[in-house]
């Protein structure tokens, strides 16, 4: 490749980025402006509340949609789960301190999520405890103490203490907007300190051997991308509660995963996805004074997830599901033509009819007798008395070519070593000849005149 | 469920008599202690199997989900068959054992998509199911029963209030009526009082009336004293049949299965080739931890319900190799935690120490709480996995290899010209490269073995020294 086409080649990846990104920009806008909007159609009244609400559920979503892209590819979903129940006790020990200021209390949160941190990496280096394990323990073990000293903090005649237990399901509509405002404050250092660490969070991500080995401090980078996430999961207490946090953090970056392969775009994407939950469930509970809104964003967030599931471009189940259908067509296809051939070839000669009972008997009579009616449709096979299908001229030349396609592979494949050919990834449906330049083609074909008569083609 | 109820009433009156058994299951901390007792056996056993096979988030995953089909049921019974239900009911189990099922299955096929890994899986599914369940409470849910503190901690500690009344013998309903012996008959003027009539009046009408008639509960026949003989009555807690009948069929299944379960747990590729049915068995201790879970979810509360499962597991795993003895040993780490618990709860720390006397809390709570403390007491003391054993093993290991360096220089310096420096009493940590202490510690081990003499201010070998040295070389640097 020399630099010119290599130059070509960056400007076209360059460009397929660029369009990614103003299509990650355009759905942004779209769901964010849309929400009002739709809001307002469904007759919404945005009072201070809602709006104060769905503004933290947006900044929230954004936090931890865009973390929550590394916590999915590092393969630690159920990390956030244990660390947002492990902060309880944290907010307990804060009240018990320093009364209801809600500094305290997320700082206090923050503190006893990184001990479960820290107990997660102490038990799983120095004993046999696999990680899940470890993770329930810490789960389990700081939400009792959590549990413990809320109950106790209940029991005394304090009522300061009153709504304490909304961090456990968290309580949307106690937001003010100064808590809009701390949470921008601290999700926009969050989202500074990921840049700034951009590069080593993307290294310990995907090769955290090769950091080790380059002497990046991957110990420090991992536990700074913690604190992040922890932070996140504070941050989400008040809107979401612990047990739903983790949700948070892991659907909007499983939805992103599914629409691009690229690490700035899967973050950008989720961080959309997350702040179009958290405003989108915030309007939608807002619809009905039953509904809490933690979990609509969830649900929300998750409806995200099945759509991107379902038709994210080239990955999507839907796409799967066409192309395997394609691909089986397909396949059906070249089977029975060849089917065909080959008895012709061994029987009776290409103007003879292969009985209908044979084709069928070989493959199945409903999906044969339907893939002979597309082949008949395509001109390709034609139905003779007998019962009996026989190939046309162009079905007879079409199925010969694929014989010396599948041909020129049985060669391949048994002396390319012999022949001095390159090395190319086997895959009978496609033609040897796109793969192989002319010269070493010709070697082939001679290599196939020596090849004992023609080869049974396997189908 | 009442089948059950009676069975188990039937049993206790054989051990002890009524009075006694009433009297024990109105004390609060009795029924809790049993109640936690028979759920931490029954999930230490089952958390072993899921420590052992990575399933241990599976099991928080199945305590959360299990709150929407307790939820479903509920709302299904209340809505369209107008009953209702309180939460031992047998359906709203199976709704909740159908849930926990549905949470393995839902994440198993969205893994099976190939498009999202198993711990993203686990963690969409259940705080999704979790999230719909809580929105089911709160917008069409309205009962003592299901909200959201019971969610959280349980119902351990007023279980010993919610009970059934079975009753034993003379439990016939009684019927007076104006025939029967017992009937007291009153001959009554219906028409005195008005119109100034008065008994004795000739206006007045009388009638014989039964003031006693009607249907007579047998605990309300012998408030009567309609009967000569109490009814022997026993107060049940509704927790505890639940519980024992998910803990006989947790023993039943381990039992039956046993071989079945540690080979799938340990190689569940050789159990599949041996025709073993890895994944049905799979399956069914899903559906089993389900069952706990309910039972447990009633008790404890969604969120501890894993605790149950998995830190007494984790305790015995590092306990022992054996199995048995994990399965044994989680049992009774767990039951450990639900007696001593209750006492936390109270203030008493195993009925030694007396926090201050405003401290009550949570009684589930607390016996996760003694869980941890013996899952730590385990982890810095256990005998060979233990984080103590663990250090001392490191610290002797170090302090040989530093014997072994040192020995190693003192024979191959000993009689060359530079010895004097190289193994001066003073001087020999410079070329070893340690602290002065380092290298005094190092020779005095090396001294009291007899390995090395002092001679003169100068290290030199001894024959027993140098021996060691070579058995060391074959040993740990594999020198033949």
């Amino acid at each position: 490749m020399d630099a010119h086409t290599r130059a070509t080649t960056f400007d076209a990846v360059a460009r397929g980025s660029l369009r990614r990104w103003a299509w990650i920009v355009a759905i942004g806008v779209v769901l964010l402006a849309g929400v009002p909007i739709v809001g307002a159609l469904l007759g919404a009244t945005f009072s201070y509340t809602l709006r104060t609400v769905s503004a933290g559920g947006a900044l929230l979503g954004l936090v931890s949609g865009t973390l929550g892209s590394f916590v999915v590819l590092r393969r630690e979903s159920l990390l956030g789960d244990a660390l947002s129940h492990a902060a309880l006790p944290g907010v307990a020990i804060g009240f018990l301190l320093a009364g209801r200021q809600l500094g305290v209390l997320l700082l206090g949160a923050g503190i006893a999520s990184l001990l479960g941190v820290w107990f997660i990496r102490v038990v799983v280096s120095h004993t046999k405890l696999k990680p899940d394990g470890v993770m329930g323990i810490v789960l389990a073990g700081w939400f009792a103490a959590g549990i413990a000293l809320l109950v106790f903090i209940q029991s005394r005649p304090d009522a300061s203490q009153a709504g304490l237990d909304s961090f456990i399901f968290g309580q949307a509509a106690s937001i003010v907007r100064s808590d809009v405002r701390l949470l921008a404050g601290i999700g926009a250092c969050v989202l500074i300190v990921m840049v700034v660490l951009w590069k080593e969070f993307k290294l310990i991500t995907f090769d955290p051997e090769f950091a080790v080995a380059n002497g990046y401090p991957v110990r420090a980078i991992s536990t700074a991308l913690s604190v992040l996430i922890v932070v996140a999961i504070v941050l989400g207490l008040q809107l979401a509660g612990v047990i739903l946090m983790a949700g948070m953090l892991v659907a909007p970056g499983v939805a992103a995963r599914q629409w691009t392969d690229d690490l700035a775009q899967m973050v950008g994407l989720a961080g959309v996805f997350g702040a179009a939950s958290g405003s989108i469930g915030a309007l939608l509970s807002a619809l009905d004074a039953d509904i809490p809104t933690g979990p609509m964003i969830i649900v929300v967030a998750c409806c995200f997830v099945a759509v991107s599931l379902a038709f994210a471009p080239g990955r999507g189940l839907v796409w799967s599901f066409r192309r395997r259908t394609i691909d089986g067509r397909r396949f059906r296809r070249t089977a029975i033509l060849r089917d065909l051939y080959h008895y012709a070839y061994d029987h009776a000669g290409p103007d003879q009819g292969v009985p209908e009972e044979f084709v069928c008997g070989l493959r199945g009579r409903r999906p044969t007798l339907r893939t002979l009616a597309q082949l008949q449709i395509a001109g390709l096979v034609t139905r003779v008395g007998g019962p009996g299908w026989r190939l046309t001229e162009r079905g007879w030349r079409a199925a010969a070519a694929d014989a010396r396609r599948q041909r020129l592979w049985d060669a391949y494949s048994e002396s390319f070593d012999r022949l001095g050919l390159p090395i190319v990834e086997i895959d009978r449906s496609v033609d040897l000849r796109d793969l192989l330049a002319a010269d070493e083609i010709e070697r082939l074909e001679q290599a196939v005149a020596h090849m004992q008569e023609v080869p049974r083609v396997r189908g | 469920m009442s089948a059950v109820d009676r069975a188990l009433a039937w049993i206790l009156v054989r051990i002890a008599d009524v009075d006694t058994i009433n009297m024990l299951f109105r004390e609060p901390r009795v029924t809790a202690t049993i109640i936690g007792v028979i759920i931490a056996t029954a999930a230490g056993i089952l958390g072993c199997f899921l420590l052992l096979r990575g399933l241990a988030l599976t099991s928080d995953a199945i305590s959360h989900t299990v709150l929407l089909g307790i939820v479903v049921a509920f709302m299904i019974m209340t809505g369209w068959l107008g009953i209702e239900p309180d939460l031992s009911s047998p359906w709203l189990i199976i709704g909740a054992a159908a849930a926990g099922v549905a949470t393995v299955v839902l994440t198993e096929a969205v893994e099976r998509t190939g498009l999202v890994r198993q711990d993203a899986a686990l963690g969409l599914v259940f705080p999704l199911l979790f999230a719909v369940a809580v929105i089911f409470v709160s917008r069409y849910v309205d009962d003592v029963h299901l909200d959201e503190d019971a969610v959280m901690v349980g119902e351990i500690g007023v279980a010993w209030a919610n009970t059934e009344a079975i009753c034993l013998s003379g439990c016939e309903q009684i019927f007076i009526t104006p025939e029967s012996s017992q009937a007291e008959l009153v001959r009554r003027c219906v028409n005195c009082t008005d119109l100034g009539i008065t008994p004795r009046d000739a206006r007045a009408e009388f009638r014989t009336v039964c003031v006693n008639c009607g249907e007579y509960s047998p605990v309300r026949a012998w408030r009567a004293g309609l009967i000569d003989q109490e009814p022997v009555t026993i107060f049940l807690p509704r927790a505890i049949p639940t519980s024992l009948v998910m803990l006989l069929l947790t023993l039943v299944f381990v039992l039956a299965l046993y071989k079945e379960l540690k080979l799938s747990s340990f190689d569940p590729e050789l159990a599949a080739s041996l025709g073993r049915r890895p994944v049905l068995l799979n399956y069914a201790l899903m559906v089993l931890v389900s069952l706990v879970a309910v039972a447990a979810f009633d008790a404890v509360g969604s969120i501890l319900v894993i605790a149950f499962f998995i830190i007494p597991a984790a305790t015995a795993y590092l306990l022992t190799h054996r199995l048995a003895l994990m399965l044994l040993i989680s049992a009774a780490v767990g039951s450990a935690g639900a007696i001593w618990g209750y006492g936390l709860a109270r203030g008493e720390i195993l009925g030694l120490v007396s926090l201050p006397d405003d401290w009550t809390t949570s009684i589930s709570a607390s016996m996760v709480l003694v869980m941890l403390g013996l899952f730590l007491l385990a982890l810095v003391f256990a005998p060979s996995r233990g984080l103590l054993v663990g250090f001392v093993r490191r610290l002797r290991q170090r302090n040989q290899f530093r014997d072994m360096v040192l020995l190693g220089h003192v024979v191959h310096h000993v009689g060359t010209p530079e010895a004097v420096d190289e193994l001066g009493v003073t001087t020999v940590h410079r070329h070893v490269g340690w602290s002065i202490a380092l290298a005094g510690a190092a020779t005095e081990r090396l001294r009291r073995r007899g390995w090395v003499t002092i001679d003169a201010g100068m290290l030199a070998p001894t024959a027993a020294g140098k021996q060691a040295l070579a058995s060391f070389h074959s040993v740990a640097l594999d020198k033949s």
